[in-house]
């Protein structure tokens, strides 16, 4: 019982739930403009891991610097993808007509063959590097330096792009085809600039994400997939397209996850996330299509 | 339909003679092919009819395996396949009626969340009882096993074809096109979707009853491996779900492919895999069965 109250919990729940926050912001922002399901949004996470550990390994350079690569390979990856899959559907035409459901299988098709090029290039061996892992002390609490790093990246990256929805002309202009699209565009947004800039944030965000998760624990080909459903978990917990929600929901799945496996055993881990996973679409399917959509 | 039952005679035929004159490596293909025939024919009762798109069927097909794994030695074959099909039944009736509710996209994520949950409680009660994997003991040749997945494959092919012909049927593609419609003209679209969903499961079960004798082995991650969820979607996005011809052409199509590379290259074949669902969901969304037969396609609208 001591354990379950003492702060190292709580710690370890915070800098999850930072991570998750952040791993969800680019899906949210990419389904809210675009309503693409991205179901490799987790493969992006792996490929930002990657990143920073060839870096680290080959280039000896901080993932708090490599995260910048991270980003921009991302970023292209969006581009790429844009041009060659999903402008066509966006456009309309014979495969527009369902774009939910054709965007999960383009990106479900992307996520498979993804996640073997890096098998087939990196082995699928787990591979991890030390960096950072002095020990910090907070009272009796203790935490490496690389998880108080990465947290306070990912909290410095949400507070940056809800500042820049809010503030910049351009934020505003990703809030306003959140909230109405056909509007945006009669009151002038550049309908496809903002889409092409929404699909490279969300990218980028979730491949920085995966830059600091690689800090903090082992990576390999497969690791994405679960970042892709705690993404989902968090975003439709959070409200589709709700910003602020989202991220608050990212920090109440790190919680739930930190005390429910410390509660139970780490046999339940996949249980518990997949349970309310589950559960949040069972419960509220109508919070997900018919709810009202608002942006905070 | 005349044509359709020649040709599905013909298959039949040449499927059943296969073992008097092939190896055992040949014999175990032809049972992977009739396998996804199984289960890809199963699955658009539900999702080709409904647009229903379910990403979870393997949960079905591992249940079944999972029923076989506990009642071999104990209970006689012939009654091991019926009783698998019930417990898939039981289990989408039971999921189905919060399940089908949702729809479209997140229909599809439910039911890839409901298979993984699944599968983790089948590993942690396996857990408490101690069991990491099983050994079946005296299972059936491999003669034996290819003749009942052939009765089920040609089970499959009759149920898909009978519903696509039967009024229920054309009740499941109202739901499809415009469900709200199809409720104002009259057709009960919940007790439509729940009987399409618990049709869809029956066979996946008995399928995978037969398949875990076939490899002798039970061991969960194995059984409900997600992978089959996604094979049987895109062999149906590729064969072409609107046509009864479509999954026997994605299942064999597939098969070969795989039995090409999955041994040497197992991830160029995830590669090819995920290439061909976005060709095809792109620039065929008919399927080869679409692209092979437009006129049928036509005829059975």
């Amino acid at each position: 019982m001591d354990a379950i109250l003492s702060g190292q919990l709580l710690a370890a729940a915070l800098v999850t739930g930072a991570l998750y926050a952040l791993t969800a912001l680019g899906l949210n922002l990419v389904y809210g403009t675009m309503r693409l399901l991205n179901v490799a949004h987790g493969d992006l996470v792996m490929i930002g891991a990657y990143v920073a550990f060839w870096a680290f390994t080959l280039l000896a350079l901080s993932p708090l610097l490599s995260l910048l690569g991270s980003a921009a390979l991302a970023a292209l990856l969006g581009l790429a993808l844009y041009y060659g899959l999903f402008r066509r559907l966006l456009d309309g035409g014979k495969a527009a007509q369902r774009l939910e459901a054709n965007s999960l299988l383009l990106f479900f098709g992307v996520s498979v063959i993804v996640q073997n090029l890096a098998a087939l290039q990196f082995t699928s061996t787990p591979r991890g590097f030390q960096y950072l892992d002095e020990v910090y002390h907070f009272g009796n609490i203790a935490v490496t330096g690389n998880r108080i790093a990465a947290f306070l990246v990912a909290i410095a990256i949400c507070l940056g792009v809800m500042a820049f929805l809010r503030f910049h002309v351009t934020g505003l202009a990703i809030k306003a085809l959140i909230q109405r699209r056909d509007a945006a565009a009669i009151v002038g947004v550049n309908i496809e600039r903002v889409q092409i800039l929404t699909l490279c944030l969300g990218f980028a965000t979730a491949s920085v994400a995966g830059a600091l998760v690689s800090m903090t624990e082992q990576i390999s080909p497969f690791m994405g997939f679960p970042f892709t459903i705690a993404a989902f978990v968090v975003i439709i917990l959070g409200g589709l397209g709700n910003i602020t929600g989202g991220i608050a929901a990212g920090f109440l799945l790190g919680l739930l996850e930190t005390y429910g496996v410390a509660l139970t055993s780490s046999a339940y881990r996949s249980i518990l996330v997949y349970g309310v996973f589950v559960l949040i679409l069972l419960v509220r399917p109508q919070g997900l299509l018919g709810g009202r959509r608002t942006v905070r | 339909m005349k044509a359709t039952a020649a040709l599905l005679s013909i298959l039949v035929l040449a499927f059943a003679a296969l073992p008097l004159g092939a190896g055992d490596y040949f014999i175990g293909v032809g049972l992977s092919v009739l396998m996804y025939v199984a289960l890809t024919q199963s699955w658009t009762v539900l999702s080709g009819m409904t647009g229903y798109v379910s990403l979870g069927h393997v949960v079905f097909y591992g249940l079944g395996g999972y029923v076989a794994a506990l009642a071999w030695g104990t209970v006689p074959l012939a009654a091991i396949i019926p009783l698998a099909g019930i417990a898939a039944f039981a289990l989408a009736a039971t999921i189905g009626s919060p399940a089908l509710r949702v729809r479209g996209p997140y229909f599809v994520i439910l039911t890839f969340g409901l298979a993984e949950l699944v599968k983790y409680i089948v590993i942690v009660i396996e857990g408490w009882l101690g069991k990491f994997s099983r050994v079946m003991f005296g299972a059936p040749g491999l003669d034996t096993l290819y003749y009942i997945m052939l009765a089920l494959a040609a089970a499959a092919t009759i149920l898909t074809l009978s519903v696509r012909r039967s009024r229920f049927g054309q009740g499941l593609r109202a739901i499809r096109e415009n469900e709200e419609a199809a409720e104002t003209v009259g057709v009960p679209t919940v007790r439509f979707k729940l009987l399409a969903f618990g049709l869809s499961a029956i066979i996946p079960g008995m399928v995978g009853s037969v398949m875990v004798l076939r490899s002798t082995y039970f061991e969960p991650a194995q059984l409900f491996d997600p992978v089959v969820s996604f094979s049987i979607v895109t062999m149906a996005v590729v064969g072409g779900s609107d046509d009864v011809m479509g999954p026997l052409l994605g299942a064999a199509g597939f098969v070969v492919l795989s039995e090409l590379l999955w041994a040497n290259a197992p991830q160029l074949y995830m590669i090819f895999l995920g290439l061909l669902l976005i060709l095809f969901v792109l620039f065929v969304p008919e399927g080869m069965s679409g692209k092979l037969f437009p006129a049928r396609r036509r005829g059975a609208r």
